[in-house]
Formats: C-alpha cells, structure tokens, sequence
C-alpha cells in the first residue's frame, strides 16, 4: 500500500506511510525502554495527563453515581416500609445481644493489654478516597482514585476497603493515583496465614476471579495444621504491604506435586464488584534498603 | 486542517472518558468496549493509514500514561491497526456499514490476542481458551454493539468535516 496518492482532502500531507509508521515504530520502542529501565516520563505525563483528564472523569462518575442513586431510592422506598417493621423486633432482640457483646468487648480490651496485642491496624493513619475511573481494558483490575500526592498519598501505600486489602498504589498524579488491585493478574504478594505464621504467595489470577477466588501457593505447612476457612493476612516480609491486613480465607487448599508445598485458592475479603470508595493507610512499609 | 486535529482530538478525549468512566459500570471487574479501537479505524477507514496512525498513537499513549506500566505499548499496537486497516481505506464508501463494522471487530479481536501473547503468555498464562471465551470475545462484541451506534456518529462528524473543508477549497478556486 502506497500512500502516497494523497488522502482525501489533505493533498498537503506527502509524508509516505510506511516511513511515518517506522518513525513511530521506533519511537514507541525507545518509550516502552526507557520506562522499562527508568521513571523519566511518569512524573510530566501523570501531571499533564491529571490536569487534563481526572477533573472529566471525576464528573462523569459523579453524575452517574447520583444518577444511580437516585434510581435506587425511588425503588427502595416501597420495600424500607415493609423492613422498618420487621427491623423493629430485630433492634429489640440486638439490643439484648449488644448488651452481652459489650461486655465480651471489655473483656477482649482487656486481654488484649494483657497480651500485649496492639489492635493491628487501627493505629494507621488512613484516608477516604473514591474510585473515579477503572482501567481501560479488560485484562489488569486497576483503577484510578481522586486523590494524589498533594494530598499527602504516594506510591506503595496500601489501599483497603471495609476491612480488607484492596491493593496498593502504583502510579500517582497531583490529585489522582491507580491503584493495583490483588486480584490484578500480574499482582504476586507474600501472605501468611494468621493462624500458623506459615508464610505462602497470595497471585492474582484474572481466570480465577471470575469464580470470585484468587490463588495462593508456596505454603510451607508439614504439620498439616491449616484448615479451610483461615484467615490469610499480609506477612511480615512482605517488602511493598504492611504486616497483618487481611487479605482472604482460604477456600481449598491441595498439595502440590512436590509434596512440599501446598497450593490453593482463597476467597478475598474485599467485594470488588462493588468499590465505591476505599481507604488508603498514608504509610509507607519500611525496608531496608529504602533509606 | 486545525480544526480537524482539535475535533478529533475532543472525540477522542469524549471516549477516553465513556470507557474508563460510564461503561466501567463502577465495577471493578466488568467488560468495558474497546472505544479507542473503535476510533482509530473508524479514523484509518475514513481518511487513510496515516490518519489511522495517528489517531492510534495518540489513543494508545493516553491508554498507556494512565493504565500502562510500558508506556508505548498501546500506542504501538493501536497504530498497527491504524495502519493496517487503512488498507481497506480504498474499499470505503460511507454507505457501507457492513465493512467497517467487520474491520473494527476483527482489528479488536486482533487486539485482544495480541494483547494476550504479549502480556500473558510470555508470563506462561497458557489457558488460551479461557481468555479466548472469558475476555477476548466478550470485548470483541460488546466492542461491535457499541460501534453499531458510535460509528455512524463518527462518520456524521467527518463528513461535516469534509464538507467544510470542501466549501473554503472552492473559495480559493
């Protein structure tokens, strides 16, 4: 294909195709190594590209969000009338129950000082921020939230919701940054197992997902104490996530072909088909060879 | 000529937006249509392989500052289809529906395996027919519904555009 028979309505244009197409060809590549190898562009890119860009889809995910709510309200109305009702007898019977787990709490506050527990991670610092945009396509699970480094957060902060993992940020603009999330197929973390201390590597698996799992493998556990329904939290070692976050319970566990390690799935504590809004710990973990 | 290059760029920005923001459906996980694709070769189509080119490169380096950690990825591979598709750009004629919707589903699956070999199997992700049935196909058509209506959208635009540019050509003559 020669293009140099002019474009429609652009006879100016006399560049041939081919040559504009090698020109960009290595353009790209010489991109694509120097952010291999190098951060050089991230930080112009990311500003220019959050000015432009985050303030547009900040308002598009607002309007639809309200307009979402607002539908949903309508619909709710008729069913909250008959809940109310039955929510009546169910605040009577709670606030029996309360009673009781008020003064489990005392005693579990108690206990606590006398192991000399801290409460793992309600001693963060933590910020709100909402999901403004997710990823372009559909092969990572990365999404984008409203804020950024002038708003005291940067990259490798842990990001969770309710009380859960979410990932972690990756990228970071003025008032926008993208967050990895754990079920992202190219996310690997090193997990352990609360329980035991047994330390194992929690992969995102864009196949598993779809059945609302994530896999983990490398468990090192001779003893066989591991159960189904353990609770997988962050591991000490890990060099980007804080220790003791929960990350899932594991659903199956199976031993691998070495007879070594034992593999499996885990369901994670996070619903990541509904994040609206998530929390990220203004922390960064320390190691090492950071400083 | 300037005009065009702000136009298009607005169109490009538009959808950017729509596919990161609206189609998203706020979930995390769903399939999101491949707007930009549809964009570049409905632009390569229209106007020629370098208009393609062009359109892709800056479609995939948007994609790329905002969701990719090789930036020129995107940019690379919308610009092969640019121009690839700019081949049919001869066969064009703005009746016809038929072509360029098959053109952008087909440069979409494309796409999509390309995006698979290079991303995946070099990380011995090897369930080829998962991401076949589960991602790839999924986007294709969701892509192709999407273009049923954005297409001729695209197309109104240009031929405003053309006409425009039309009518002050006469004037110099």
């Amino acid at each position: 294909m020669h293009s140099e028979l002019p474009v429609r309505g652009e006879e100016k244009l006399h560049i041939p195709g081919k040559f504009l197409l090698l020109i960009l060809t290595v353009v790209c590549a010489a991109l694509m190594i120097l952010t291999f190898n190098t951060r050089i562009f991230s930080g112009v890119f990311n500003t220019v590209a959050g000015i432009i860009v985050t303030p547009f889809q900040r308002g598009v995910t607002t309007i639809a969000v309200w307009i979402g709510d607002q539908a949903q309200r309508l619909d709710n109305i008729s069913r909250l009338q008959e809940e109310v009702s039955a929510l009546q007898e169910q605040v009577d019977t709670l606030t029996t129950d309360n009673t009781a787990l008020q003064q489990n709490q005392y005693e579990l506050a108690q206990l606590r000082i006398l192991y000399n527990l801290d409460a793992q991670y309600e001693d963060y610092v933590k910020t709100g921020a909402r999901i403004i945009a997710k990823d372009a396509g559909n092969w990572f699970h990365s999404f984008i939230i409203d804020k950024g480094y002038n708003d005291g957060l940067a990259i490798d902060m842990n990001v969770l919701a309710g009380s859960g993992l979410v990932g972690r940020i990756v990228d970071i603009g003025p008032d926008w940054a993208r967050v990895q999330s754990v079920i992202a197929d190219n996310s690997s973390i090193s997990g352990m197992v609360l329980s035991t201390a047994d330390n194992l590597i929690v992969d995102g698996d864009l196949e598993m997902y779809n059945e609302g799992l994530i896999r983990f493998s490398k468990l090192t556990d001779n003893a066989g104490r591991v159960t189904i329904g353990e609770k997988i939290v962050t591991s000490n070692v890990s060099d980007k996530y804080l220790p003791g976050i929960l990350i899932g319970y594991i659903t199956t566990i199976e031993n691998d072909a070495n007879n070594l390690t034992k593999s499996g799935t885990l369901t994670p504590a996070v619903d990541f088909e509904h994040l609206e809004t998530v929390l990220v710990i203004m922390e960064v973990k320390q190691t090492g060879d950071s400083n | 000529m300037l005009r065009r290059v702000i136009i298009t760029a607005i169109m490009m920005f538009v959808c950017f937006i729509a596919q990161t923001s609206v189609f998203g459906a706020f979930s995390v996980t769903s399939s999101t249509p491949n707007l930009m694709m549809i964009l570049t070769v409905s632009f390569s189509l229209m106007r020629g392989d370098i208009c393609g080119m062009l359109v892709g490169f800056s479609a995939g380096l948007l994609t790329d500052i905002f969701y990719s950690d090789l930036i020129g990825f995107y940019a690379l591979l919308y610009m092969y289809a640019g121009y690839l598709c700019g081949r049919f750009h001869k066969k064009f004629y703005p009746e016809n529906l038929i072509l360029p919707l098959s053109v952008i589903t087909l440069a979409d699956f494309a796409f999509g395996i390309v995006s698979f070999i290079a991303l995946f199997a070099v990380r011995q992700r090897f369930q080829v027919l998962y991401y076949l049935t589960g991602i790839i196909l999924p986007e294709a058509v969701y892509t192709l519904i999407v273009a049923i209506f954005l297409y001729p959208l695209i197309l109104r635009v240009n031929t405003w555009l053309e006409d425009i540019e039309q009518r002050s050509a006469r004037k110099f003559v």
